[in-house]
């Protein structure tokens, strides 16, 4: 069944600004449910899929499993040996990227129209056919190894490394998605197809498509791609944080100049206040060249080249998540301006003017991922994963009128609390 | 222009291509000397504007590396029209988004946005090309925040300190062996005073290319052009020193030890024709280069990572969009303990074999099926084609060099890319880098 929807990209007091695209929400003869945009302005076609999941469920040991098995989907398949894969990609047109997250497995997939069967062939390949060769195996463990090496070599990798193994404290969150040097060896080839079978399933699935391309295609290849997954009853939902850390820690590196991260709880994405939530982090540290920290630290006092802020929603819970990089004398200095900044949202929240600029972003923006295919196709995926709902194009805009300051103080000074951050500091201490 | 359909005739899909051009790119020139340029996509009511001026580190004096870059960052301080940071908040409230950045030949800036605010965006740039205002405490601020910069860049990075370390000796008489960012002692020394010369001296309408790409009409923009930036005056150009730098006739290894590396890494960088010497042998080198070097598909991948696993990376690229001479970097992660010679060895030889049994029919003509394909993809979104557009031209292209690509790629034989790898093996301009603990 087709059920076309009439999306409202954003809504201005100017009429001639009003800009609406047709979406369709599909489902193929095997079950699958995904969005579609027909876009025929360019020879080519999008597709942007998550699989839930991800490497935080990998086996206690066994860390960077899910990593590993995603490195060498393109390592070689059934029909195409070797580098065969990687050259017919080339040869086609078609890219594809699929990589592991804490919670899902991503995926992109793009081909030029000409080479429509081919492409989608490649991608079934992939996905379904992989080797796990034992010689690659060893190859790609040597490669992530050789990166984890490079990681814990630059201040700012290693810096959010121990910011989430000490801030995540006892939870699985703490984890690195590659692993380490010693887990990586436990991990054999059957773990291999083991993490595959299981991460792989109909039901974990999401799909957005826009391109050149039409729905009745669009359903026959993603039913080719996807169809033969098995369906799976389990749950694939990483279990929440409790406690989170607070305070601060230091690791010691040679370095000039010491590299900060921070932050605290937050909430999911699902949660009634994240878009409210949203508004007062973009005031904080998230709007380019004009949130606080970035006018406080940076264009005042020249504390610092960049600082940040951002929300970081996980399924059942989320995080508040910021980082700057300073000389190793002004670590404290600069810290003691985050803190005074957080403070300030507590108490006083935000201003009329910041959160009527906030919202004119907020609504002014949205047609930046309306520009290319594979934005489209990944903003249809995105609404989908958080369960905002078919209507959610429509209603953003009153979601976003619907904000008053006053209501949005309130949870201001319920979430912010520089009593609950926490910072890692990775520098050289002053002597 | 219209696309649609085409796919119904992918046969003669190709040929079209060729015959329209990659972006149908639409241009004019003001009486200043200023050059506009126009991509029109009209999938989204979104534009992005770039304004490249055609200057980058290269025109600094000796003496004051980092000005270029210096004065990028205080294009950002406003106007009297437009005091303070009136332009940024404007952009920020109406949901577009910019940035801005260096390189040795050229400055850029950026926006994206609504398409209803085009011509107060195009006024705002246009103003900020000769009306900035500046004062001491902006520029000493300012200073400190490049000093992060580049200590976040390099300073705190061995990686990058080896490159620049590298860079400057492969090129010891050319700008290109400067870093962009500037030396740290001669940022600290710059001041005021240099700020405001180089700002005069440089920012003027026929040093600069603007790029309108997305929901826009060449008519409204090539008005809003003369409306804005076609009342300010002609300057004088004056280029950066043309220095050519010396043939390399020793052997030079440099070694960076810093006790937080944890991997090893060897690299190589090479001094090689760019494409403004010619389009078509820069072209050949690249494909040469993809075939032998780039990714997980490439020859001495096969060989030294999958077959007789040496390595767990080897790779290589070319980068010819330059003024001067251009550049290949090598790269490779050795999985034993192996020195910096050694390493070059291994290489050298393998690119010996692979070169003697020859490049394969089938190779070349997936590079330049890729190429084609390429161009398709560069044309989905609206900040690529005005970046592409922007950077070739104040390099030194024409518009036609650059719509017209794909008929050269097609015209290129397997004969020129030997040749190509033939001259690139022979030649001695390079210097090797190791990365330790």
């Amino acid at each position: 069944m087709i059920i076309k929807i009439l999306i409202f990209l954003f809504f201005l007091l100017t009429n001639h600004n009003v800009n609406s695209i047709d979406f369709e929400q599909l489902r193929t003869e095997k079950g699958i449910n995904f969005w579609f945009v027909k876009d025929k302005s360019l020879p080519l076609i999008s597709m942007s899929f998550s699989f839930k999941g991800g490497a935080l469920l990998d086996p206690s040991g066994k860390e960077g499993a899910t990593n590993l098995m995603v490195s060498l989907l393109d390592e070689g398949t059934e029909n195409f040996k070797g580098n065969k894969l990687k050259l017919s990609l080339k040869e086609n047109g078609t890219k594809i990227s699929l990589s592991a997250e804490k919670e899902k497995i991503e995926g992109t997939f793009q081909v030029v129209s000409s080479q429509i069967q081919e492409g989608f062939w490649l991608l079934y390949e992939s996905i379904n056919k992989p080797l796990f060769n034992s010689e690659d195996i060893t190859k790609v463990k040597k490669q992530i190894q050789a990166s984890i090496k490079i990681d814990k070599s630059v201040v700012s990798t290693q810096a959010s490394e121990k910011f989430n193994e000490i801030f995540f404290k006892d939870s699985l969150f703490s984890r690195n998605v590659k692993g380490t040097s010693e887990s990586l060896k436990k991990i054999s080839r059957n773990d291999i197809f083991k993490i595959h079978k299981e991460s792989f399933t109909k039901n974990n699935l999401i799909i957005g498509v826009a391109g050149n391309i039409d729905s009745e295609n669009a359903k026959k290849y993603i039913d080719y791609v996807f169809g033969e997954l098995p369906s799976s009853k389990a749950k694939r939902e990483t279990p929440p944080f409790n406690n989170l850390e607070k305070g601060k820690e230091f690791f010691e590196m040679e370095t000039p100049q010491a590299t900060i991260v921070f932050g605290q709880r937050g909430f999911g994405r699902k949660n009634k206040d994240y878009f409210a939530a949203r508004v007062l982090n973009y005031v904080l540290g998230g709007g380019g060249f004009q949130s606080r920290l970035y006018k406080e630290v940076r264009e005042k006092n020249g504390l610092v080249y960049s600082i940040y802020s951002y929300l970081m929603p996980y399924e059942s819970d989320g995080v508040i998540i910021g980082g700057f990089q300073t000389r190793n004398k002004n670590v404290d200095e600069t810290i003691l301006k985050v803190k005074q900044e957080w403070k300030k949202m507590k108490n006083q929240g935000i201003s009329a003017n910041e959160l009527k600029e906030a919202k004119t972003y907020y609504k002014g923006s949205f047609s930046r991922n309306f520009t290319s295919t594979i934005s489209i196709a990944t903003l249809l995926k995105v609404v989908q994963y958080y369960d905002l709902g078919k209507d959610y194009f429509a209603n953003r805009s009153g979601i976003i009128d619907n904000l008053k300051l006053k209501e949005i103080n309130s949870l201001a000074s319920r979430i912010f609390d520089e009593k609950n951050l926490f910072f890692m500091i990775v520098g050289k201490r002053n002597m | 222009m219209k696309l649609v359909g085409l796919i119904l005739f992918f046969l003669t899909f190709f040929s079209k291509l060729q015959s329209e051009g990659i972006y149908n790119a639409k241009s004019f020139q003001l009486k200043n000397g200023m050059k506009v340029v126009v991509v029109e996509n009209k999938r989204a009511p979104v534009v992005s504007q770039m304004i490249w001026y055609n200057f980058g580190s290269g025109v600094e004096e000796k003496g004051k590396s980092g000005l270029a870059h210096f004065m990028e960052h205080l294009m950002f301080k406003g106007t009297k029209k437009f005091p303070d940071n009136y332009y940024s908040n404007f952009i920020s409230r109406i949901g577009g988004s910019e940035n801005a950045f260096t390189s040795y030949d050229y400055t850029a800036y950026y926006q994206i946005f609504p398409k209803y605010e085009l011509e107060k965006i195009m006024q705002m740039e246009a103003d900020r090309m000769v009306n900035l205002t500046l004062t001491e405490e902006n520029v000493e601020i300012e200073k400190k925040v490049i000093l992060e910069e580049r200590f976040q860049r390099v300073e705190s990075d061995p990686s990058a300190k080896l490159d620049e370390s590298m860079r400057s000796i492969l090129f010891p008489n050319h700008y290109y062996g400067t870093p962009i960012i500037g030396w740290r002692h001669e940022i600290e020394n710059l001041t005021f005073t240099d700020v405001l010369k180089f700002y005069k001296k440089h920012y003027i309408p026929n040093n600069a290319v603007l790029v309108l790409s997305g929901d826009v009409e060449f008519e409204e923009v090539k008005k809003l052009s003369k409306k804005y930036f076609g009342r300010h005056k002609k300057g004088k150009v004056s280029f950066g020193m043309e220095t050519r730098d010396p043939l390399i006739e020793t052997s030079i290894k440099v070694e960076m030890s810093h006790p937080t590396v944890k991997q090893k890494i060897w690299k190589k960088f090479y001094r090689v024709d760019s494409y403004k010497k010619s389009i078509k042998k820069g072209l050949a080198l690249d494909i040469g280069l993809k075939i032998l070097a780039s990714g997980s598909t490439s020859l001495l991948y096969e060989s030294l990572v999958n077959k007789k696993k040496i390595f767990s990376a080897v790779g290589g690229y070319y980068q010819g969009l330059t003024k001067g001479e251009g550049n290949v970097y090598f790269y490779a992660i050795p999985n034993e303990e192996i020195n910096l010679d050694e390493v070059d060895k291994i290489i050298n030889d393998e690119m010996k074999i692979i070169l003697n049994q020859g490049i394969s029919e089938k190779r070349f003509e997936i590079e330049k099926k890729k190429y084609i394909f390429d161009s398709i993809y560069s044309r989905d979104g609206i900040l690529n084609p005005a970046q592409s557009i922007g950077e070739s031209l104040t390099i030194g292209f024409s518009l036609d060099d650059i719509e017209n690509l794909n008929k050269k790629i097609n015209e290129i034989t397997i004969f020129d890319v030997k040749d190509a790898l033939k001259s690139f093996q022979e030649n001695k301009n390079f210097i090797i880098g190791g990365l330790k603990s």
